[in-house]
């Protein structure tokens, strides 16, 4: 630690707020919920002190449109919730991807189903975040593990919106949104920040007309059936994401090239999976870890090329069944897939341990 | 100036839709408004057909019943995010008022400075006729073929109690539309015109009224037409938000209490302690005033709190996990230290089986009050709640903790006392020196 250290306790949610306002948000809608609702409140005090907006809306579906039409007039917005308020917001969630509104919601991940255990610990809506989107379209979902993380993958949420065009989820889980941590905060990574450009945002209100609608449309944004164009639309919306999976692919790798198993986590059960990776390396097991920063577009190249000949990879997950584990059946075929599940509590490295 | 395209109207015959268009033209032409500050935000249902009519605006067709809210984050934006002065006309038909009915309550609510024209033709035209909750009783639509037996939603009534600023009820037919739409969008907040219209498709057939019907219709609900509400006294929404909250650069957080440390401590290996008590007993605090301390003495620190959800009854439980290397998993599953400051605590942490799990050589503190509940020899007891009031016995045990392990210095508590404590130092402060002299 260096002598200019600035090192503080922050939880995951309040170093989300940081990277929002690194990122450079200047709105803010939330309805309160456990355990996103750090955030709401933290960014409504950072916002209103530099005079910028945090809005208290009625309901979560309110928030995000609230975000949206900000959005839309050329102001970067965030909006936080939890699953049960996920689910209100995913029709208004997949308006703004069909308009291309750019926007970040960070979606604290808590037990359910349904109200489920609002202080319980889950990472149970991987897919519920991923496939929110009738037609198969590619939501990027980042998966923070760290305060440290949740500050970086903050920024590069809204960088990517800002670059797709679309809507980004920012997928934490209670033991990683609602623990207090020790963090420097004079040594944040520097993770540079992109704006609306190439070709220039037009936001409704400016000098460009503009024509927004959720229905399918032409290029010049009009409701069009049984048009060519607007099917070819449709597939920019997916064909803009994919482009980019590359640089979109963000992983922490700590790789054996020996290794006959790769262990595969993300969130707060990637922090247990290293340790037991590193107890495995102790016992003189040969082992991989890669924790997975980017949950979609999937990082498969990126796996692959770290999964190298390994036979076996087993991915940890804290829900019942392996979510992103049936996700990766796709993505390295050849390849043994082992899942460590839990329901209602933190795996333990214990757990992962017995499953090398 | 006429901003309206050249263009066949997209509606039925002798649909009111089309009128409201026209009306909606004149008043923009009135206002002398220009387009590219204008922004037409439309609902789903035949009245989201008039987007390509004003193709000198801005339009946003929106998802159903959201149109407001959608609009009300565009104007907030604008007006305090960017130079302001967007106008901002919703256009919704009853369909999208009543799915989206608390949309327009909290924009009434907040005095959101914008403009929604309701089309209320009294039932769903773009799907087959059916009622909504603004079809009146004895009204027939394809799903109440007798006539609807409820009463409509009176939203004069509805704006009243939203304390809204502007409410005026008209029929589509009326002269004086453009000029209410006008007065309507240059109204200083949230302005509601409802505009009584007929379905042509399925609301005249199936009730066989004639043009005289819409007037009848809203007298036999006691509706009268006009400029109903019409307030001076409140302030549009962007006005009192920047009154209270003025653009300023934000005052950088405090200095750190770096020059405090670092202090010595004596931990060579990850160490979990667990902290419980009763609510409000401020057992977050003594947990946080631990982790303060151990970064003050150059260690890494996770700390977790766990509490009902009533927040100010039953137990408050705090897990504190030090270590001198970086700290991967962050859960503690034997704890090395388990202090006990009243029962509450101790059914928590039973229920949990913090006890059951403990290494062999881990320690446990309760208060003396709590000695009996577990077996001999198991616990330190000390007079925690005696010594101290009962919402500083927990940092009590905290500092008691570190006195007899010699883990971290007292001064680091003090000082992490003094970075966190804000006016409540001293009090902790005195906590701290209590609660080592009992641990000496």
């Amino acid at each position: 630690m260096t002598a200019r250290a600035d090192i503080r306790l922050r939880s995951g949610n309040q170093m989300v707020v940081e990277g929002a306002l690194r990122a450079g948000c200047r709105f803010f809608s939330g309805y309160p919920i456990t355990p996103a609702s750090e955030i709401y409140r933290e960014m409504t005090q950072r916002l209103q002190a530099r005079g910028d907006v945090a809005v208290g809306a009625p309901d979560e579906i309110s928030a995000l449109c609230y975000c949206i039409g900000a959005s839309q007039r050329g102001v970067k917005a965030l909006t936080a919730t939890s699953g049960p308020g996920w689910a209100l917001m995913i029709e208004a969630f997949q308006y703004a991807l069909m308009t291309e509104t750019p926007l970040v919601v960070a979606l604290v991940q808590r037990l359910g189903p349904s109200t489920g255990g609002a202080t319980q610990s889950a990472q149970g809506d991987v897919l519920l975040a991923e496939c929110a989107v009738s037609g198969g379209y590619t939501v990027p979902v980042f998966a923070p593990s760290t305060p440290g993380e949740c500050f970086a993958l903050t920024v590069q949420a809204f960088n990517w919106a800002e670059a797709l065009r679309t809507p980004v989820v920012l997928l934490s889980d209670k033991d990683v949104a609602m623990t207090y941590e020790a963090v420097d905060l004079g040594a944040l990574p520097d993770v540079p920040v992109w704006t609306r450009q190439s070709p220039p945002f037009a936001p409704v209100g400016g000098p460009r007309k503009v024509t927004l609608t959720g229905s399918a449309h032409n290029k010049d944004g009009w409701l069009r059936k049984n048009d060519p164009e607007t099917l070819d639309v449709l597939r920019q919306l997916e064909a803009k994401v994919a482009a980019r999976a590359a640089e979109l692919a963000l992983l922490t790798e700590d790789l054996d090239a020996g290794a006959g198993t790769v262990v595969v986590s993300y969130g707060v059960t990637a922090r247990a999976a290293r340790e037991a990776v590193r107890a495995a390396r102790a016992a003189g097991r040969r082992v991989s870890f890669v924790g997975l920063q980017t949950l979609f577009p999937v990082p498969a190249d990126a796996l692959r090329a770290a999964v190298g000949g390994a036979r076996r990879v087993v991915v940890a997950e804290e829900n019942l069944g392996g979510l992103y584990r049936r996700v990766l059946a796709g993505a390295l075929p050849g390849v043994e897939l082992c899942g460590v599940n839990k329901l209602g509590g933190m795996i333990r490295p214990a757990e992962i341990l017995e499953a090398l | 100036m006429s901003f309206l395209a050249q263009r066949p109207m997209p509606y039925c015959r002798g649909c009111g839709h089309g009128l409201v268009a026209r009306r909606l033209d004149e008043a923009l032409g009135r206002l002398g408004l220009d387009p590219k500050r204008v922004v037409l935000t439309t609902d789903i249902g035949c009245v989201g057909l008039v987007d390509p009519l004003f193709p000198a605006l801005h339009t946003v067709h929106t998802i159903h019943g959201r149109s407001t809210a959608v609009a009300a984050g565009a104007v907030l934006a604008d007006a305090l995010c960017a130079e302001g002065g967007l106008t901002n006309v919703v256009m919704l038909g009853d369909g999208g008022a009543t799915i989206g009915l608390l949309h327009l309550t909290q924009a009434a609510l907040m005095n959101v400075d914008l403009t929604v024209l309701l089309h209320n033709n009294m039932l769903y035209g773009m799907t087959g006729g059916q009622h909504s909750a603004l079809t009146p009783e004895g009204f027939r639509t394809s799903t109440t073929l007798a006539g609807n037996w409820l009463p409509a939603l009176d939203l004069e009534q509805v704006l009243r109690g939203c304390h809204g600023g502007f409410y005026a009820r008209q029929l589509a037919t009326d002269r004086e539309l453009a000029g209410v739409i006008a007065e309507a969008i240059a109204y200083p907040g949230f302005a509601l015109v409802e505009i009584l219209e007929l379905c042509t498709g399925f609301g005249v057939p199936l009730n066989a009224l004639d043009g005289k019907a819409l007037r009848a219709a809203a007298a036999a609900e006691g509706r009268a037409l006009g400029v109903r509400i019409r307030r001076t006294d409140r302030h549009p929404y962007h006005a009192l938000y920047r009154e209270r909250f003025p653009v300023r650069a934000e005052a950088p957080p405090p200095a750190p209490a770096a020059p405090a440390g670092p202090f010595a401590h004596r931990l060579a290996r990850p160490l979990g302690v667990v902290v419980a008590g009763s609510a409000g007993e401020r057992v977050q605090t003594a947990a946080a005033v631990l982790a303060q301390a151990a970064v003050l003495s150059g260690l890494h620190c996770v700390q977790k709190n766990d509490y009902p959800v009533t927040v100010g009854s039953g137990f408050s439980l705090s897990e504190v996990k030090l270590a001198p290397a970086p700290i991967l998993y962050t859960g503690i599953d034997a704890p090395d230290a388990v202090l006990l400051v009243s029962a509450d605590g101790l059914r928590e942490v039973r229920g949990r089986g913090d006890l059951d799990r403990q290494a062999p050589d881990g320690v446990v503190i309760v208060d003396e009050s709590l000695a009996g509940e577990l077996p001999p020899g198991r616990a330190l007891a000390a007079p925690l709640r005696r010594a101290l009031p009962a919402d500083a016995a927990a940092l009590g045990a905290v500092a008691l903790l570190v006195a007899r392990t010699g883990l971290l210095a007292r001064e680091a508590l003090l000082a992490a006392v003094d970075a966190i404590g804000g006016k409540d130092a001293g009090a902790l402060r005195a906590a701290v020196e209590t609660g080592a002299a009992l641990g000496a």
